[in-house]
């Protein structure tokens, strides 16, 4: 009775170790994730996020049901929480290519000052990101998606393409169709994202940018898109004091920091050593329990 | 089986591939009227590994579920259809173009059409023995000719008699110079993209575009004027628009991401190893 009693304390250990391998391969996943998107344009940096599992309370018990002995808090794991895009501003390179779109947000919010990671954090503690612009897009199936990835393409009949295939919607919430025979290299984009022809007339086409909020409610859908997980969020066009810039001829690069990515594959790696060498103890110290103890 | 190593290996067969694509560059870093070949990358679908409610704890910024992403692919091949160098040559049949226009040549004997812009011709022996004005391929050149019998414009090739030269004007028309005379032989039929995405390169340095989809729409026929800075340069030949500083700087790139890669998937193998080395 008393020896199974100690089995399952040892065996929580196990398991908190196992979920310590599970979080850390998660971990893994997400760093390598963002190193084979190293040179995807307009690609976010996703973090994931680990949390403890909730604190226990432990009881002494056994001791009769009168006088209860707290033995202290403890928690059982730890779980991956959350993968966390980092919507910070990508580098710009150039690539002459004028059907090339590369965004550059820094979206102030009065009273607020956002630091280098995008985020202000208030007196009460509370943090708020920074609102971020987004190229809009439909999806072959119709439904709104946002983007950064400014790799566009002409179609035959003249659409504006992303590089998935989603047509480019204009401020009229319509799919930009550019006029037969009219090209992006004789167009010129004006800073409020109005096409103009080389003779400065306006072709009536303007790139929808929409300003989002909490970019952290987006959810990453792949095909460098990104969609809103529920109903109410809320997007609405970038109004014309916003400091968003859309260049021709120009790609934001991925936002990936490759020195950094190096190190935390090392340390989700290193750390999922230390998780499998734990596992490794807790084996040996059932092993003696099992085999050795009470050997006569 | 351990996601990273997937994604690792799918992104590192991308890379490849973009490897591939500037060697395909380099490689025609002299070959005339050349279109570098540009592609982009972009993240694979995520998907989204499931919480339970009870996962939704306060201090959480994102919506419920872990997205997962599964690596990237390349992707949009297209030709940059950029100016590239112009280099006298002094041949009659070489030609150039100075801004966005093609030329358009006839593949096959059915009309099947293709566009280039390699201007370094020769004149070759059509099917009906006359002398005509061809790629290198022996592809005819489609012009706008003068009929014979009718006199109205029409598409046909130029036809060069025999003891003429060839003297090619800036705007594109062909004249034949004899110590006599001098006589029209038509206009070379130039040709803008508008969708250069259209273009697929095939080769002997060719574009076509797809079946099913109408030239027009692609192509608008243009001639050249000051106005649309665009004119044709006999003598000389356009060199490949590959710049081989850009190319060396994208293979450091790439091959340093594909390191990256790499190493993600040795770390994952590692991984993998201390799973079967749980129980020694």
């Amino acid at each position: 009775m008393e020896a199974a009693k100690g089995a399952t304390t040892m065996l929580r250990g196990l398991y908190t170790a196992a979920a310590g391998m599970i979080s850390q391969q998660r971990r893994h996943d997400t760093v390598t994730n963002n190193i084979s998107n190293i040179n995807t344009p307009g690609y976010k940096q996703t973090n994931a996020v680990t949390r403890s599992f909730p604190e226990v309370m432990l009881s002494l018990t056994g001791a009769g049901p009168e006088n209860f002995t707290k033995v202290g808090k403890l928690t059982n794991g730890v779980f991956a929480e959350e993968s966390l895009s980092v919507h910070l501003q990508g580098d710009l390179t150039q690539t002459n290519n004028s059907s090339d779109f590369a965004l550059i947000s820094n979206i102030a919010v009065d009273g607020l000052s956002f630091d280098a990671s995008g985020k202000s954090v208030g007196q009460g503690g509370e943090v708020i990101f920074q609102p971020q612009a987004f190229f809009t897009v439909q999806d072959q199936n119709g439904e709104i998606r946002y983007t950064r990835g400014g790799k566009f393409t002409l179609t035959e009949e003249g659409f504006l393409m992303s590089s998935d295939g989603s047509n480019v919607l204009g401020t009229d919430g319509q799919p930009i169709q550019m006029p037969a025979g009219v090209g992006l290299s004789s167009l010129i984009l004006t800073k409020d994202q109005r096409f103009i022809d080389a003779n400065g007339q306006d072709i009536g086409v303007q790139l929808l940018i929409s300003r989002i909020d909490n970019p952290n409610l987006l959810e990453r859908e792949g095909n460098g898109s990104f969609r809103f997980a529920t109903e109410d969020g809320e997007a609405a066009a970038i109004a014309p004091d916003d400091r968003v810039e859309v260049r021709q001829g120009y790609i934001e690069r991925s936002n990936v920091d490759a020195a950094q990515a190096a190190v935390d594959l090392m340390s989700a790696l290193r750390a999922y050593e230390a998780n499998q060498k734990v596992i490794q103890f807790y084996d040996q110290s059932l092993s003696k329990a099992v085999n050795d103890v009470g050997r006569v | 089986m351990n996601s990273s190593m997937i994604n690792a290996m799918v992104s590192m067969s991308g890379l490849q591939q973009k490897l591939d694509l500037l060697a395909d560059n380099i490689a025609n870093v002299n070959t005339v009227g050349y279109k570098r070949k540009e592609a982009t990358f972009e993240d694979l679908l995520t998907n989204l590994r499931s919480q339970p409610q009870s996962f939704n704890q306060p201090g959480r910024l994102t919506p419920m579920d872990f997205t997962q992403g599964w690596g990237s692919r390349m992707t949009m091949v297209q030709p940059n259809l950029s100016q590239g160098p112009l280099q006298g040559t002094d041949k009659e049949t070489d030609l150039a173009i100075e801004g966005n226009a093609l030329f358009e040549v006839e593949v096959d004997d059915a009309g099947s059409r293709a566009y280039t812009r390699n201007g370094a011709f020769q004149l070759t022996v059509g099917a009906n023995g006359d002398t005509l004005l061809a790629t290198e391929d022996g592809y005819p050149v489609v012009a706008s000719v003068r009929d014979a019998a009718t006199g109205n414009r029409v598409e046909g090739n130029i036809v060069v008699p025999q003891g003429y030269n060839l003297r090619v004007n800036p705007d594109g028309t062909v004249l034949g110079v004899s110590s006599r005379r001098t006589i029209e032989l038509g206009s070379i039929k130039l040709l803008q993209a508008s969708r250069p995405a259209a273009l697929s390169a095939v080769s002997d340095n060719l574009f076509v575009i797809a079946d099913g989809i109408n030239s027009g729409d692609v192509l608008q026929q243009i001639v050249p004027d000051s106005e649309n800075r665009i004119s044709l340069r006999q003598g000389y030949l356009e060199q490949s628009n590959v710049e081989l500083s850009d190319e060396m700087t994208e293979l450091i790139n790439v091959q340093r991401a594909y390191q990256l890669a790499a190493r993600a998937l040795s770390s994952s193998d590692t991984m993998m190893s201390l799973t079967n080395g749980l129980r020694a």
